[in-house]
């Protein structure tokens, strides 16, 4: 048996994929969507068009329950390294730990310094002091996508390192750094972030014309939104084809278990070159029980030819080899998403060139209002679903090919892995409902009781009369107290 | 020669990254301590429209003063990871219940703004939260202090079918899972609610208009936890003296004159901040008061020193190999300024005294 699918490993590889996959719902959301803020800010500010204002306060609401959710369970993640993969935590520290080291200071800080002028900002600092807080979360959030994809693209493809003294030690900074999976790995993240935020955006505006509420205003944004899904989703789709070739070449085994591929060759000798559209692998982990499949179609995605010849599992010992369900499903989950949003970004636009992207057109035909309303849920699960078969991929190694897993977990009990894990769910619970909830809560308010930007600057003439003595000693006034601007319906 | 010039520079620069270490745990429980305590302060509010005024006074900075303690850990990581990789592993149940307050805090500052029906359990869900992380981070604290064991060949241990590794030349964690659990620990968890709780009471008099219904509760808890804490310090002090002989070596060492100055400067720290205090220079007392905190951690430290763990990790022994430690330095070491300006700007910005109505209303 793989050791790594014994009780006390695989207790700790959940504890951590918990976490990580309760903590991957909110961080692309922030990422992409302090982008999408700044544009709005932009537009509002070189048009005076206040319909862009309103629509930046009122998403900047469910960015800001986001980002508490997001913080809320980041902090955690800094920590667990070390805490559940402290042996793990020690041996990469030279590279991994710099970089996590460096995502701290050059992002997560960097972020947290700016959040809080972006949101609570408004009215006290300037516009141009404002666009630059949002401009700065945008950046910050992208460096920490990039950073942590550098780490993780690391443990896929350790380059630049030698094993010494028990430590992975650095002898390129470069190429560690730009490991090969990282080259495709972090532009597929980040535009997954993008993808997910325009779905968000259009998701919810695709709700408000269902409802009739503030109809133009959302189809206004609808538009633009379409457009650079009609960009973004086959980018997307080519940069996930360029993954899955870089991971076929440096790591065959995590692509033989993402395609569940077990024979190399067929029993007449030839090259296997068959995809699986389903597929049963067996307990021996050694072959399939079933499968459904279709010649040439694998050879022709990996390598680009009718009969290119692809690794399977069976050029690996067995105690080598990563469990298959998992990677193969989500994989394809990940896939059939990814294919669907490009489809209904197109159904969009093609209506656009119709003349028939408008309020009233649109409700006449609601099923693409309905699907982009159940669009704004996939790139959740897409994400989800690619994160699984990274990870799982990439057993039974934690650094592929050179550490264990099993060799990283720290020296816990079954009880503490059982206490974290139980508590962890608990917790990670609250938060996914609680914003879920108050997200629901925000979008159902809706944008009638933003008021309008003027009210942002006006406030020092209708009071005046606080002469308080001042914490620092400096000139400040409660501004919140005066101003529409953030009151109890923030 | 050439080895012994290596050595000479991870000894330069490890001990430079302790600085900073030190520097920032030292941000973390002097900015997000008044924070927490002004949570733990809530816990004993009447009603969720002082809750809220409480959250809102801080909406605009709290996740800047607790990100201090994610770049302390980051700053071990990168430039401590043996200590990283097995002092967090011997803390973790104080840290997951540390971590649990922080989340219970983090979501509570988002939501309780929008709840209706669910404002009561987000208000409670700020106030335990604030509670449980700076016990949880006492706690941890405390058991850093009496150090761990550790061993070689432990990382594989307790799975069947493993085998001495290439990583088992490290040492790791050896201990169990309640290793850190002793009366001192306890005790130190305890003493991090007292601490942050007087933070707490000089923040929210700084922040509220005096006279405001906060102010004046505030004003009075302050003046009870000044005694609290002063107490609470001769406690610690006196049980670190009986229990750990490293502390106890250096206090009555050679240099026992330096420590005892120090005293006196802390002592005349928290005089300064109580006069402060009861003649309402509520802004004045709250930076006297952080003072005595900066002055206790850098005695703390000093105390410790050369170790990060007493007995158990060493500066330069726990520190990254010389080629990571320079990379860290050189492109990490600016940013530390940068951090605090514009951390400090943010605060900067949402400054002023506020009342409970006012500060609840404009949120």
């Amino acid at each position: 048996m793989v050791l790594e699918n014994t009780l006390p490993v695989l207790l700790s590889r959940m504890d951590f994929a918990w976490i990580t996959s309760m903590h991957i719902l909110w961080t692309p959301m922030t990422i992409g969507m302090s982008w999408l803020l700044f544009i709005l800010e932009v537009a509002w500010l070189r048009t005076g068009d206040e319909r862009w204002y309103k629509l930046n306060r009122f998403f900047e609401k469910i960015l800001i329950i986001n980002f508490g959710a997001g913080v809320a369970t980041g902090v955690t993640m800094e920590m667990a390294f070390g805490i559940l993969y402290g042996p793990f935590s020690q041996a990469v520290g030279p590279f991994f730990g710099n970089i996590l080291g460096f995502e701290t200071i050059t992002a997560f800080m960097y972020e947290a310094g700016f959040i809080g002028l972006m949101v609570f900002g408004w009215g006290k600092i300037s516009k141009g002091m404002h666009l630059f807080a949002t401009f700065n979360v945008g950046l910050s959030s992208s460096l920490s996508a990039m950073w942590i994809l550098v780490a993780n693209s690391w443990m896929q493809t350790p380059n630049g390192i030698v094993l010494k003294d028990g430590l992975f030690q650095v002898t390129n900074w470069w190429h560690a750094i730009f490991n090969d999976n990282f080259v495709w790995g972090f532009p597929h993240m980040w535009v997954a972030t993008v993808e997910l935020a325009l779905f968000v955006f259009a998701s919810v505006s695709a709700w408000f014309i269902l409802k009739n509420r503030n109809a133009d205003l959302f189809t206004k944004l609808l538009k633009p939104t379409l457009l650079a899904l009609l960009i973004v989703t086959p980018v997307q789709i080519w940069l996930g084809d360029s993954v899955g070739r870089d991971v076929a070449m440096t790591q065959p085994t995590s692509l033989a278990a993402m395609e569940g591929h077990y024979h190399t060759y067929l029993p007449d000798g030839k090259v296997n070159t068959g995809w699986h559209l389903i597929a049963f692998p067996n307990a021996q982990n050694d072959g399939n029980v079933f499968a459904i499949t279709i010649p040439h179609v694998l050879s022709l995605l990996e390598t680009h030819t009718l009969n290119g010849k692809v690794t399977g599992m069976d050029q690996f010992p067995a105690k080598d080899r990563p469990d298959v369900w998992v990677p193969f499903y989500s994989f394809r989950v990940m896939v059939a998403i990814g294919f669907f949003l490009f489809f209904v970004a197109l159904w969009g636009n093609w209506l656009r060139l119709r003349g028939k992207l408008n309020a009233e057109s649109l409700r006449k035909n609601p099923w693409f209002l309905r699907a982009v309303v159940f669009s704004g849920f996939l790139p959740y699960l897409a994400i989800w679903c690619g994160w699984w078969t990274r990870e799982i991929g990439r057993q039974p190694w934690v650094v592929f090919n050179l550490m264990r897993t099993y060799q990283g977990v720290s020296h816990m009990s079954l009880g503490q892995e059982v206490f974290w894990f139980v508590g962890y769910i608990i917790f990670e619970l609250t938060v996914w409902s609680g914003a879920w909830y108050f997200f629901s809560r925000v979008i159902a308010k809706g944008v009638d009781n933003i008021p309008h930007s003027d009210t942002l600057f006006t406030h020092h003439n209708e009071e005046g009369s606080h002469e308080e003595e001042k914490a620092g000693g400096g000139f400040a006034k409660p501004t919140f107290a005066s101003k529409p601007m953030l009151d109890k319906s923030r | 020669m050439f080895f012994q010039d290596v050595s000479r520079i991870v000894g330069a620069l490890s001990t430079w990254w302790w600085l900073i270490l030190c520097l920032m745990f030292l941000l973390y429980i002097a900015l997000d301590g008044a924070d927490l305590g002004a949570g733990i302060f809530a816990l004993f509010s009447p009603d969720e429209e002082e809750r809220g005024a409480i959250m809102a006074s801080m909406a605009g900075f709290w996740d800047g003063n607790e990100t201090w303690l994610v770049v302390a850990g980051g700053i071990l990581f990168g430039a401590f990871p043996s200590v990283y990789g097995s002092a967090f592993n011997y803390l973790l149940i104080p840290l997951a219940f540390a971590l649990w307050g922080i989340i219970s805090r983090a979501i509570a500052f988002e939501f309780h703004v929008h709840a209706i029906g669910s404002k009561r359990f987000w208000g409670w869900m700020f106030a335990f939260g604030s509670v449980l992380a700076p016990f949880g981070a006492g706690v941890a604290l405390g058991g850093a202090l009496q150090g761990f064991p550790m061993a070689h060949h432990i990382a594989a241990e307790g799975v069947a079918g493993a085998h001495a590794n290439a990583f088992d030349a490290v040492p790791h964690y050896a201990g169990g899972p309640f290793t850190f659990l002793s009366p001192f620990s306890i005790w130190t968890g305890f003493g991090a609610v007292i601490a942050a709780s007087l933070a707490g009471g000089l923040y929210l008099c700084a922040r509220f208009v005096p006279g405001d219904v906060i102010h004046e509760r505030a004003k009075k808890w302050t003046n009870a936890f000044s005694m609290i804490a002063l107490a609470a310090i001769v406690i610690t002090l006196v049980w670190s003296y009986a229990i750990f002989p490293w502390a106890a070596a250096k206090w009555t060492g050679a240099n026992w004159w330096v420590w005892l100055i120090w005293i006196l400067v802390i002592l005349g720290f928290a005089y300064m901040s109580m006069t402060a205090h009861a003649a309402s220079r509520d802004f004045v007392a709250l930076l006297w008061g952080e003072g005595v905190v900066a002055l206790m951690w850098f005695a703390m430290w000093a105390t410790m020193f050369p170790y990060i763990v007493p007995h158990t990790w060493g500066i330069q022994e726990a520190s990254n190999p010389a080629d990571s430690l320079a990379v860290f330095t050189l492109f990490m070491t600016g940013f530390v300024p940068i951090m605090i300006l514009y951390n400090w700007y943010q605060i900067w910005v949402f400054r002023g005294r506020y009342t409970k109505k006012a500060m609840y209303a404009g949120h």
